[in-house]
């Protein structure tokens, strides 16, 4: 539906609300039910921590971590898209390929790989713009395969430029031959990553834009009918989560120090994003962060069994989605009402938040 | 060129609507006009088109021909978000209340997004919409828990949190019990008092005529009745397509008031 808007006469309405209000009883609204101060405590203490490791342990635990983190937001971003926007994908591993491929261009240019993060992760952002406008008009099935299909459509462009290797791949020059630091660099690049990205999607979902993505999540006419911009939050929803998808993809090949097309724009990308975030609790800020931790620890502990992994990996998500549709988080904040990341609002009866506990005011 | 638009007191105009499913046709060349702060009745047989109704004027549904003006502007290729910001403001007969969130998020967000306020006004405008709607108790409760009268006052709420000048109801008092109905309908009166014009779908016509000068009758997606309440519930034609149903038994009776 495109049609230009009238000027909005939100004058009128604005003064009618308002004067309700005026009229109404003094209220206090805090963003949780309870003190924040000890989570948030906590996450500065495991952040710090996080920093410090590579002072602390050996490479071989950094390493793995910066595993962890990468299938950590890559499944955070397709959370926001799937469990908030509706926007079921399986071709996210387009932006991660694309993002990967942004950095090996500016490290052949001469560009440290790791000063390209922001740049393939700002391009990324560019090429979800482009890609939103092919596809912002298709829904459910359609959208997942036309998805998939322009993730193959960038591989097989990424395939035909020789510079960049072709389809034999290429490894990544401009790092550095130091193994120890290039392994502490990379862990502290991709520990940023997924700070600022994990942080970025919550203060999203704090946000006026992150209300209505959860009213769009709970009821799609519900939310057109209060007035809500559905379109526009879902460009802006899949414009994040394509330049998360390229942070994880440039981080990828430095990580891997090498890209080759067909791991890089790899479907099973979408295979693993879509498992997290599933067993963990889609449409949750903690779902793929439990998600990711029940993957990581499976895969670390079982993949050796070759078939049978595979196997445990289906039978752990048909019971998920018969015992616990809403994953494993939905399980535990339903039965003991607990919420890591405060994206709610809290009415009191004037003078009894607890605001001055915790100091908000908002 | 004529003035579509209507007279500077018309908020809503239909022109000449049509709109069907197949080979139901729920809207048949409709035409109607509501002044602002003007209060309308509607009843009809169930299938009539009156909730197909709403959706064409609050943007649900896009009419196959005719033009719709609201407030002195068309808005037939507005969508439903841009007409709910103009100030409609709709209930759905099935409620479709946002489940996980809170019955004041749901409200909160309508006051965001339906009337842009942000911040300690929109917090204060949602708790005085649950004051006025009685749901202030139940503020933090997710809305997927609520029970059906508290789910229709939630769905009245949102609709009124989002500044309409024309509210629109579809069959809020559906379920209710007889004292629920009767509080009901004064948070309706008092929606009015304020110059929100109101249409009103519903079955509980004792309800309606209690509360609305106007009352028009649809019958396979055409009017049939328009005029004063006790008229309109009076004419052959009305009785007639009510005849054997819940309704006609009420009928008997047009003028009863109630609370
Ligand atoms: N989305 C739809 N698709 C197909 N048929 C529909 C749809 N919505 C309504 N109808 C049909 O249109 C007719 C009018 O429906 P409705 O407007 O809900 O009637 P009322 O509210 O007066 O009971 C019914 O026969 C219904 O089955
Ligand atoms: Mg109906």
């Amino acid at each position: 539906m495109s049609a230009v808007e009238p000027a909005e006469h939100q004058a009128a309405n604005v003064s009618q609300v308002a004067e309700a209000a005026r009229s109404g009883m003094p209220v206090e609204v805090t963003r949780s039910r309870g003190s924040t101060i000890w989570t948030a405590i906590a996450v500065i203490v495991i952040v710090a921590v996080l920093f410090d490791l590579p002072r602390i342990v050996y490479s071989g635990t950094t390493n793995l971590l910066v595993d962890f983190f990468f299938l950590l937001i890559i499944s955070s971003m397709w959370n926001l898209l799937a469990g908030y926007a509706g926007l079921v994908s399986v071709g996210q591993q387009a932006f991660i390929g694309l993002g990967a491929y942004f950095v090996l261009i500016a490290a052949n240019h001469g560009t440290s790989p790791f000063m390209a993060i922001p740049i393939a992760t700002a391009a990324c952002a560019v090429a979800g713009l482009v890609v939103w406008w092919l596809v912002s008009r298709l829904r459910s099935g359609y959208f997942a395969i036309t998805m998939w299909a322009v993730a193959s459509v960038c591989e097989l462009i990424i395939i035909q430029i020789s510079s960049l290797g072709g389809g034999t791949g290429t490894a990544l020059p401009g790092l550095t031959s130091n193994p120890t630091y290039l392994d502490a660099y990379t862990y502290w690049a991709t520990v940023v990553v997924a700070v600022v990205g994990l942080a970025g999607i919550y203060f999203l979902l704090r946000s006026p834009l992150g209300l209505v993505l959860t009213a769009i999540r709970d009821n799609e006419t519900g939310a057109r009918s209060t007035g809500s911009r559905v379109a526009r939050t879902r460009l802006v929803v899949f414009v994040v989560s394509a330049a998360g998808c390229g942070a994880a993809g440039a981080l990828y090949i430095i990580s891997q120090q090498f890209v080759v097309p067909p791991a890089a724009f790899s479907v099973s990308f979408s295979a693993e994003m879509i498992f997290i975030t599933i067993i963990g609790g889609i449409g949750t800020i903690e779902g793929p962060i439990i998600g990711t931790i029940i993957f990581f620890t499976l895969q670390q502990t079982l993949s050796h069994y070759g078939v049978w992994y595979w196997i445990i990996l289906g039978i752990i998500a048909m019971a998920v989605a018969i015992w616990a549709p809403r994953g494993i988080w939905g399980l535990v904040s339903e039965n003991f009402g607990v919420r890591l990341f405060p994206v709610g609002y809290y009415l009191w009866p004037a003078g009894e938040s607890p605001r001055r506990f915790i100091g908000g005011k908002r | 060129m004529p003035d579509l638009s209507g007279t500077p007191a018309t908020l809503l105009k239909l022109d000449g609507i049509s709109k069907s499913f197949g080979r139901v046709a729920v809207a048949d060349n409709l035409s109607l006009e509501l002044a602002a702060g003007e209060m309308l009745g509607i009843v009809g047989p169930n299938g009539a088109g009156k909730s197909s109704l709403f959706g064409l004027i609050a943007g649900d549904l896009s009419p196959s021909a005719g033009q719709i003006f609201f407030d002195g502007s068309p808005v037939t290729k507005l969508d439903a978000g841009a007409r709910c910001r103009l100030g409609i403001g709709r209930t759905f007969q099935v409620p479709k209340p946002f489940g996980a969130m809170t019955v004041f998020e749901n409200v909160l967000v309508a006051v965001q997004q339906g009337s842009g306020l942000r911040r300690r006004a929109s917090y204060a405008a949602a708790g005085a919409v649950l004051e006025l709607a009685g749901l202030t108790l139940d503020a933090n409760r997710p809305a997927e828990r609520l029970g059906l009268l508290s789910r229709k006052r939630l769905e009245l709420a949102r609709a009124l949190a989002t500044g309409p000048k024309l509210l629109l109801l579809d069959e809020v008092a559906g379920g209710l019990t007889d004292p629920e109905v009767t509080e009901l309908v004064g948070i309706v009166r008092q929606i009015k008092e304020r110059g929100t014009a109101v249409i009103w779908i519903e079955h509980v016509v004792h309800a309606l005529t209690a509360t609305v000068h106007r009352l028009i009758c649809l019958a396979s997606g055409s009017v049939i009745g328009d005029g004063d309440p006790a008229q309109v519930l009076a004419m052959p034609a009305v009785r007639e397509v009510f005849l054997g149903t819940e309704i006609s038994a009420s009928l008997g009776a047009p003028g009863q008031e109630n609370g």
